[in-house]
């Protein structure tokens, strides 16, 4: 069972949200994302939730963290000038372990950049968005249908592994309007997951007391267990400290509970990580992300009339991103691997780093402007 | 790690916590009553360290508590303790407990 | 038997790691007793805290406390307060911290009229970080990044929340516990935005080049720059420049923000019309 919705990017994704259990939400204006806002507006109280529009992009994410903090999932809504205001926050909710979906519609940067034009150039900025070491996690939204399964998947990581997580819209998909295919409302509702709680009596309660590469337990507040979160480096009972055993785990369990849990088991959970079209029998692979995957497909079907056996390798989990299959990815198609986005290349670096190898080929673009397919086509013949 | 001493240790009017005292001199300085006053202890950080010297004049106003940062100072509530009331000779040998630099008048004031 | 803080405190961090004679200490040991005035369950209270000495507040006390960024208190505490509209949230912070580089939160937290309970600890002065200006330092006085001496004016930082619209607006000194104990449970009580000022000293770091190295040379300083409101009233312009008047500064009813969001609910369920201008005396 499926519904279809008649919608946009960003509505999808709020709409997402509140079928994922958000209860609330606060953010502050920026184009291309503010319609996330609108709807967490409109549909939140509906359903009992809470819904804030706070004085500055800071305090947008400062108020979802301390909801969620008490329990109550929350995500905040942004672009990439709001991202790096809220970047001391997102430290915040990296070391003290609270989960929060993060939306980015992103915009052409750096500073104010383009506001209303489409780009890829906060992909770095996921990976990294603020000061010390951890890992995050970051999905990127390829269609209306994915805005919405991609949002609730962001909910489920969060709360599974209990930190900031990233679901990137570009200001295209954002606002690209049609009707998207989305799963029942109960198969939502039956991929819910919730974060882990202790259940043993208050006193033997350590919310950071866990192994190493596992999330905190984080109890909701106001139920009796009554416990400290802090921004500094902490014990196992939450509490400061500058112990270098405690704090050389910290980082290593903050990093590895992401990065290694992702290696050794493939990814995060079940759902796929990436897609890939008629790459089976393909000679030469088309990298591609966000809305330049809708492009790619279309760029597939023309080389293919053109007689060039080309598919599409597109990350939906682009960080950690998946390595062991663009492993695979670089050894078959050796130097016939072509990465188009819309930056200046920051997610072919990764695909240098992850391959160990540069030889193969890039179309950038970080002038507003989309990728069209007959620019995608071009250059592959050039390749070939 | 501190103790708390909130139990009274036995029929006094003022009790301290010499483990969480930092020698502020705040408690003394409030006192109406010249009850308390600063002694040289050569273990603690600042060189003095809290001491009650007249217990017989505390007159029960609890300023020394309230005013203590530290939770180190208590004093007993009315219904438990018959406090004495406030004396010219107190206010006295406060003043010059006040004029000694806070310190107890069997100590010489300089810190 | 003397209070018990005991039932209030976590125990085993004491001693605080504030300074001798710091009023911090004194700050939470009035909170504490206000607390257990009001008689509210420490499982339905959220001590919300930010950065500098005023930071380590929260972990001091036995409840839900919640250790914050730099000037992101009140933030936070909104998205805590409102999504939890039932709880009770105090909300501690420095000058440097709610008057600096929180100023906005701090006048939009007076002017959505939350019900937050807001101590701002003004030492005048930047603690932690070793004695640079902060937008209370007195013009005139010394410190590390005013080498030769600070000529920055300075905030009235009650007038300020005022202004912003604060529903309780109090200045209190921690040399007189008594009156900021009292003048603390009337910010619990009051429903609304209560912004309460504490004065309090900084021996160490204010005052130490400035002549009054001790916590008792600091404290008279700040018993000598304060007067009684109803005193303050009656004093001449010229007087009352230097002098800031101590005491309830505001407290009128005005819709708490909880309590409207309610109504928001109910329109958006179709248990009411939308909310419009009607609903409101205070419109623009």
């Amino acid at each position: 069972m499926a519904r279809e919705e008649i919608s946009t990017g960003n509505e999808l994704c709020s709409m997402a949200a509140i079928d994922a259990g958000a209860m609330f939400f606060s953010g502050y204006p920026i184009t291309p994302s503010s319609e996330v806002m609108h709807v967490a507006s409109d549909l939140l109280p509906e359903v009992g939730g809470k819904f804030i529009q706070m004085e500055d992009e800071i305090g947008g994410i400062c108020a979802a963290l301390g909801a969620s903090m008490t329990g109550v999932k929350s995500y905040t809504a942004t672009s990439g000038p709001g991202i790096s205001l809220k970047a001391e926050q997102i430290g915040l909710g990296f070391i003290a372990e609270i989960p929060l979906v993060i939306v980015n519609v992103m915009r052409g940067g750096p500073s104010t950049g383009l506001p209303t034009r489409v780009s890829q150039a906060d992909i770095g900025q996921a990976q990294y968005p603020t000061h010390g070491d951890f890992a995050s996690i970051t999905l990127c939204a390829g269609s209306l249908t994915e805005c919405y399964t991609q949002t609730v998947r962001a909910f489920n990581l969060a709360e599974k592994y209990m930190t900031p997580v990233f679901i990137l819209l570009d200001e295209t998909i954002g606002h690209m309007h049609g009707k998207a295919i989305i799963p029942d409302l109960a198969e939502v509702k039956a991929s819910i997951v919730n974060r882990a709680t202790f259940d043993g009596a208050p006193a033997d309660y350590k919310p950071y007391d866990v192994p190493m590469n596992k999330p905190a337990v984080l109890n909701p507040m106001f139920k009796g267990y009554k416990y400290h979160i802090t921004g500094l480096h902490h014990g196992h009972e939450g509490f400061p400290t500058e112990d270098a055993v405690q704090c050389e785990f910290n980082i290593e369990r903050l990093v590895g509970k992401i990065n290694t849990v992702a290696a050794e088991n493939d990814g995060l959970d079940d759902l796929p990580d990436y897609e890939e079209y008629m790459l089976d029998d393909a000679e030469v692979c088309i990298i591609a992300y966000g809305s330049i995957g809708l492009g790619a497909y279309e760029a597939v079907n023309k080389l293919r009339e053109q007689g060039i056996k080309a598919g599409m390798f597109r990350p939906i989990l682009l960080w950690p991103s998946p390595a062991k299959r663009l492993v695979e990815i670089g050894a078959k198609f050796k130097d016939k691997i072509f990465i188009t986005e819309l930056n200046m290349g920051q997610y072919s670096k990764e695909i240098e780093r992850v391959i160990k190898r540069n030889d193969f080929t890039t179309l950038l673009k970080a002038n507003g402007r989309p990728i069209a397919p007959a620019e995608m086509v071009a250059k592959v013949k050039e390749m070939m | 790690m501190g103790t708390f001493k909130t139990e009274n240790p036995g029929n006094q009017p003022v009790w301290i916590n010499t483990s969480n005292c930092k020698a502020c001199d705040i408690c003394v300085s409030v006192c109406p009553s010249g009850v308390l006053g600063m002694v040289y202890e050569v273990t603690s950080t600042l060189g003095a360290m809290i001491s009650i010297n007249n217990p017989e004049a505390c007159i029960g106003c609890s300023e020394c508590e309230l005013s203590c940062p530290d939770f180190a100072i208590y004093v007993a509530e009315k219904a438990d303790y018959k406090f004495a009331k406030l004396t010219d000779d107190s206010k006295a040998r406060q003043a010059a407990i006040v004029a000694n630099n806070y310190m107890s008048l069997t100590e010489k004031g300089v810190k | 038997m003397a209070f018990n803080y005991d039932k209030y405190l976590r125990v085993n961090k004491m001693p605080t790691l504030w300074c001798w004679g710091c009023g911090d200490g004194v700050i939470l040991k009035a909170t504490i007793r206000a607390i257990d005035k009001m008689g509210w369950d420490m499982n339905n209270v959220c001590v919300v805290s930010g950065i500098g000495c005023s930071g380590r507040f929260s972990s001091y006390i036995d409840c839900n406390t919640v250790h914050t960024t730099h000037g992101r208190t009140i933030a936070y505490a909104t998205g805590i307060k409102l999504a939890n509209p039932h709880i009770n949230v105090i909300v501690v912070a420095g000058d440097g911290d709610s008057l600096a580089i929180g100023g906005n939160h701090t006048i939009h937290g007076c002017r959505r009229n939350i019900n937050l309970n807001f101590i701002l600890i003004n030492n005048f002065i930047y603690g932690l970080t070793n004695s640079q200006i902060s937008p209370t330092t007195p013009q005139g006085m010394w410190c590390v990044s005013a080498q030769n001496g600070n000529i920055d004016p300075t905030f009235n930082a009650s007038n300020l929340a005022i202004g912003a619209g604060a529903s309780f607006v109090a200045r209190e000194s921690m040399i007189d516990p008594k009156k900021l104990e009292k003048i603390l449970v009337k910010s619990f009580e009051h429903k609304g935005f209560s912004f309460v000022e504490v004065l309090s000293n900084c021996h160490i770091n204010l005052g130490r080049k400035n002549k009054m190295a001790s916590a008792m040379e600091n404290l008279n300083w700040i018993d000598s720059i304060t007067v009684g409101k109803k005193k303050w009233d009656t004093l001449p312009e010229d007087e009352q420049l230097n002098l800031l008047p101590t005491g309830v500064l505001r407290q009128v009813e005005q819709p708490e923000y909880t309590d409207m969001y309610e109504e928001v609910i109910k329109a958006a369920q179709g248990k009411r019309g939308k909310i419009t201008q009607a609903d409101f005396v205070k419109k623009i």
